[in-house]
């Protein structure tokens, strides 16, 4: 009897022994975790649910990188990247194609449907059939184009790599040089860390450039004078985070900013006055790591989305 | 003693008694300590010149490509040179490389000193000098100031200082650093890249089998050559590089 207490005793024992080697061994235990881990992923979880817009539609493209995309006055999708640039029509479907020469990092399309593109130091313009009309000399080699806007006769390109926006007449003429630091006139300089750099004009008829180094927005008349700025740096989803953003922008309903960040991966939009509106994408959205998501909004004032990572356009609409 | 010889050799049998024929001694058995003591020293020197020659010749023949002759200082042929001095530069080192680094923390607690040999480096040439620095301040605080409660380092040792508007340097107090990575990661995800972390030499006693390697999950550290032992990355990295050798 007392011998059989013995080995049940042991068997017990070693039951208890093993359960805990098997827990040890194969469960994690949440105090053994590290102290020093820095956790970026709840930065980056984002709450979709928080976003008025949804994603309705994908378009892929077939090019080996994609930078800028741009809308015309039709409903056109107009995306450029490394060595093409692809014509889509308002329903996601491939119009044209064609070949260029390097790298066009960014794209406008005016009025009257010429294609203009910035590739690394010079603008080229062509027609949407594929034909070169103009190729303009090279603005430096230091030069990095990342965003051209047109109205009218008048074409802006933003130079990350000098850091300066030029004014300059459609037949390729320099007219002016915006944005270079000057105490006296209140011009702050830009100051751009990385080469996203982006500017547009609003339906007023004014020049809005991102000053990503400041986190901020400043609104030029065409002669370079500056009449306002706008912008927060934060982490926080109403400020701009990181060293330098925000990276893209685009005009909604005439004078509300779409933006987009790197880093924490959002599109947002914003008041004419600054005020944060709305979320339209949260970074759970996007792959970690993505930069440079272009925005264009359409005709149907949609907002076009174009994800580098994925080689998409992404389409939000707001959510019914 | 040379009393005592002669003594041996000047006392004179008893008259009467008949003496051995004496045999002359050899020459060595009547050697006396200080003639042994000379031989032991010109010995030695003659051994010793003919090592230093023989060292000599072996440099003429077998380190023909040595630039001095004499001394090693590390030249371009240190790589492939024979001489013993050469190889002293080719000792390795251990080094973490920040390409393949995770920033995971587990550099400050697995050391063997305290706190960690593993340190941030700043490349300078890289840092954008931001205000909102990623690798400065915690992501989710609400001002941008040097307030503590703000700050990103567990032991502050990154101070921040106004440059001109609207910029900022951060430099690196490297006794408070204890290698945890936080800032390295902060920079990396909003910044460029411009923190990274390096096992610092003057500290590091480069155990044979390394703490840390043995628990890095990303397989980041190796052995790398004494003479050039940091692997930062980046612009000019080099120049930071050389700027610690």
């Amino acid at each position: 009897m007392k011998q059989k207490i013995i080995i049940i005793s042991a068997l017990v024992l070693l039951l208890v022994l093993i359960t805990f080697m098997v827990k040890d061994f194969f469960f994690n235990n949440p105090g053994n975790t590290n102290p020093y881990q820095f956790e970026l992923d709840n930065i980056r979880k984002g709450d979709s649910a928080k976003a008025v817009f949804a994603e309705t539609q994908q378009i892929k493209t077939t090019m080996e990188e994609i930078h800028g995309i741009a809308t015309d006055s039709s409903g056109k999708i107009y995306v450029s990247g490394k060595d093409s640039v692809v014509i889509f029509d308002t329903k996601g479907k491939s119009v044209n194609k064609f070949r260029i020469e390097g790298t066009a990092q960014c794209i406008a399309v005016s009025e009257n449907g010429k294609i203009y593109l910035g590739i690394q130091d010079h603008i080229e313009i062509w027609n949407n059939r594929g034909e070169q009309l103009a190729k303009w000399a090279s603005f430096g080699t230091d030069a990095v184009l990342t965003s051209i806007a047109v109205k009218d006769e008048n074409i802006f390109i933003a130079d990350a790599g000098q850091k300066v926006v030029y004014h300059c007449h459609i037949k390729g003429y320099l007219l002016g040089k915006i944005g270079l630091k000057d105490p006296a006139t209140g011009v702050p300089g830009f100051i751009i860390p990385s080469p996203y750099f982006d500017l547009g004009i609003s339906k007023g008829g004014n020049l809005w450039v991102v000053n990503p180094g400041r986190h901020s927005f400043e609104k030029y008349k065409f002669d370079g004078t500056l009449l306002s700025s706008w912008g927060k740096a934060s982490m926080a989803m109403e400020g701009f985070c990181g060293c330098c953003n925000p990276s893209n922008f685009a005009f909604i309903n005439d004078s509300l900013f779409v933006t987009s960040e790197k880093a924490i991966e959002r599109v947002k939009i914003y008041g004419a006055d600054g005020t944060f509106l709305c979320i339209v994408a949260t970074p759970d959205q996007f792959e970690a790591g993505t930069k440079g998501l272009d925005l264009a909004v359409d005709k149907q004032n949609r907002i076009l989305v174009l994800d580098p990572m994925k080689k998409m356009i992404r389409i939000f609409e707001p959510k019914k | 003693m040379n009393q005592r010889n002669n003594l041996i050799f000047s006392v004179r049998p008893p008259s009467g008694v008949q003496t051995l024929k004496m045999v002359k001694p050899n020459k060595l058995a009547m050697q006396n300590r200080r003639d042994f003591l000379n031989l032991l020293c010109r010995g030695t020197i003659l051994t010793g010149l003919a090592a230093t020659t023989g060292v000599l010749a072996f440099r003429s023949v077998k380190g023909g490509n040595c630039d001095l002759g004499t001394s090693c200082n590390n030249c371009k042929k240190s790589d492939s040179c024979d001489l013993p001095e050469a190889a002293l530069f080719r000792q390795t080192v251990w080094q973490l490389d920040p390409t393949k680094c995770i920033q995971c923390g587990r550099c400050a607690e697995n050391c063997v000193m305290s706190p960690s040999a593993v340190k941030v480096t700043h490349v300078y040439a890289m840092c954008g000098y931001c205000d909102l620095c990623g690798g400065y301040l915690k992501p989710d605080t609400k001002n941008i100031s040097t307030a503590a409660e703000n700050q990103l380092c567990p032991t502050s040792a990154i101070k921040r200082k106004f440059v001109e508007d609207p910029f900022y340097q951060y430099t690196i107090d490297e006794p408070l650093c204890i290698g945890c990575a936080k800032c390295v990661k902060g920079c990396g995800a909003f910044g460029n890249g411009s923190l990274q972390l390096q096992v610092r030499h003057d500290r590091c006693v480069n155990c044979n089998e390394c703490s840390i390697a043995r628990n890095c999950p990303a397989d980041a550290f190796k052995r790398v050559p004494a003479n050039k032992p940091y692997l930062l990355q980046g612009i000019e990295a080099k120049a930071e590089e050389k700027n610690k050798v």
